[in-house]
């Protein structure tokens, strides 16, 4: 019961981290939910001249004018182009000329790890895209911070009081990958005490900046007291710098796949760091065929390989794998 | 003596108010100056430093001329004081504190809203475009000032006192 209320009110200060960027028209709407559903939204679809979608565990929803959630396609709020004006200027800070990195790469992080994806006409320099402009479409997803969701997980994933296995995390898109991740490093930092466990060193390279959720440097939500956040660094070069400068007992990152990150978890494992890592894909088979993964699963490198999905909600723990003898360790 | 006594105060009174409104036609270059180099360090801060709107107006402000240094702080306030607000709407709130304390003319207000609207909503090189052309309008708009002060502070200088005199020279 404590759980679910706790969890309640972390995702009600999510909501309130995302209004203040959403345009006037549509946060009245939001605002005027219940706050039971305000705590399930966890995607918004803000298309120009398009109904606003509202992305729920339970399923996608339209927003009516009057506020309230329906299925009828007619009877959505349209967003209209002075929505979107101000929703770039607001999740920009009206400083739109700032960040031209991130228009580069597609998305904006919020204050709080929210991620802001946006399309709109790219504008090329020498055949490589420099920024966007016409911004017209943008997927704000909200970013919820759940205390005691990698506990599960732990017990599979600690060995000993040395240290954790290399692990990797995977699972298709929505699934709480990064939600997973970031409560299992917040835990493995801290220690924990009911499994006599002290406590590691952790160099968490978050390019993307939706695990630790940093502002100007510093981490908003809660990645433990030992752990060291090197933010908006590309991973490859990121987990080296931070095997090489700070000593840690884990290196962490999220959603590795290009060749260059492989190569760098190995010479990680080499210098006897551990790994814990998470990927996009559904199942062993699929990974095995990624060409940069498909390497590290098959070299038997990896440890416990966890799969996450949502046929409980999400979340949900579909299997865990020992890396070596390829069995499941009967988690169901 | 009595009258004597008011007559050097009406030459007075109207010598002051004269010499207030020369005061205030050779305000207006200085502000708009102050505006101009104010922009310029504003461009500063955007092109080459790349610091998000916010954090580049106080910076502005600290700097400043302290003639225009309440129209930058008030703007990073505005800012600061309401989320979910927009440039333009903090540009706007700002200019309608800071314009009834200067010399400026509607003219010149309207040269600052325009850039008002288009602040922080485009990349850099949209950014420098906008800020020159109301540097270069705030230019023009200097040269207009400077020549309308050397016309009018001699004028009303004098005018007020010999205002002044006649009035006395009438009542006597």
């Amino acid at each position: 019961m404590n759980q679910t209320t706790a969890r309640l009110r972390c995702r009600d200060r999510a909501i309130q981290e995302i209004l203040p960027v959403l345009p006037d028209s549509i946060r009245r709407l939001v605002s005027a939910l219940p706050l039971s559903i305000q705590a399930k939204v966890e995607e918004f679809r803000i298309r120009q001249g398009k109904p606003l979608i509202l992305g729920l565990s339970s399923g996608d929803y339209f927003l009516s004018p009057k506020g309230q959630l329906t299925s009828r396609r007619q009877e959505a709020y349209q967003v209209t182009p002075r929505d979107m004006e101000q929703l770039v200027e607001l999740i920009s800070g009206s400083s739109l000329y700032a960040l031209e990195e991130e228009l580069r790469n597609g998305f904006i992080t919020l204050p709080g790890g929210h991620r802001a994806g946006i399309t709109g006409k790219a504008v090329l320099d020498n055949g490589r895209v420099r920024t966007l402009k016409y911004l017209s479409g943008c997927n704000i997803r909200v970013s919820r911070e759940i205390k005691g969701a990698a506990t599960p997980l732990l017990p599979y994933l600690l060995d000993g009081r040395r240290g954790i296995y290399h692990t990797i995390l995977i699972s298709p898109p929505r699934c709480g990958k990064t939600t997973m991740l970031r409560d299992l490093i917040r835990q493995i930092s801290n220690g924990i005490e009911e499994l006599g466990f002290p406590g590691v060193n952790v160099g968490l390279v978050d390019e993307r900046s939706e695990i630790a959720g940093c502002y100007k440097g510093i981490p908003q939500l809660d990645v433990g007291i030992r752990t060291d956040v090197l933010d908006g660094c590309p991973k490859a070069q990121g987990m080296m710098m931070l095997v090489r400068s700070m000593g840690p007992g884990v290196i962490s990152a999220d959603e590795i796949g290009r060749r260059e990150d492989v190569e760098a978890i190995e010479e990680i494992l080499n210098a006897g760091v551990k790994v814990l890592v998470t990927a996009h894909g559904s199942s062993i088979a699929e990974l095995a065929c990624r060409p940069a993964l498909g390497q590290l699963i098959q070299a038997k490198w990896i440890e416990r390989i966890v799969i996450l999905g949502r046929s409980r909600g999400v979340g949900t723990v579909e299997d865990i794998i020992d890396g070596k003898t390829m069995r499941s360790l009967g988690v169901k | 003596m009595l009258k004597l006594m008011g007559a050097a105060m009406v030459v007075a009174a109207s010598g002051l108010g004269g010499l207030a409104v020369a005061a205030n036609y050779s305000r207006r270059p200085r502000e708009l100056k102050a505006l101009r180099s104010a922009l310029q360090m504003l461009e500063t801060e955007v092109v080459y430093s790349a610091t998000p709107l916010p954090e580049a107006l106080a910076r502005v402000a600290g700097k400043c001329d302290r003639l225009v240094e309440p129209l930058f702080s008030r703007a990073a306030a505005e800012f600061a004081a309401s989320t979910g607000i927009t440039a333009a709407d903090a540009w706007e709130k700002a200019l309608v504190h800071y314009y009834p304390g200067t010399a400026l003319k509607p003219q010149d207000l309207s040269i600052l809203r325009s850039l008002g609207s288009s602040l922080g909503r485009s990349d850099r090189e949209d950014q420098v475009k906008h800020l020159h052309l109301a540097m270069e309008q705030l230019k023009t708009a200097t040269a207009g000032a400077e020549e309308e002060a050397a016309r009018n502070i001699k004028l009303w200088s004098y005018l007020g006192f010999l205002g002044g005199l006649i009035t006395v020279l009438v009542i006597y």
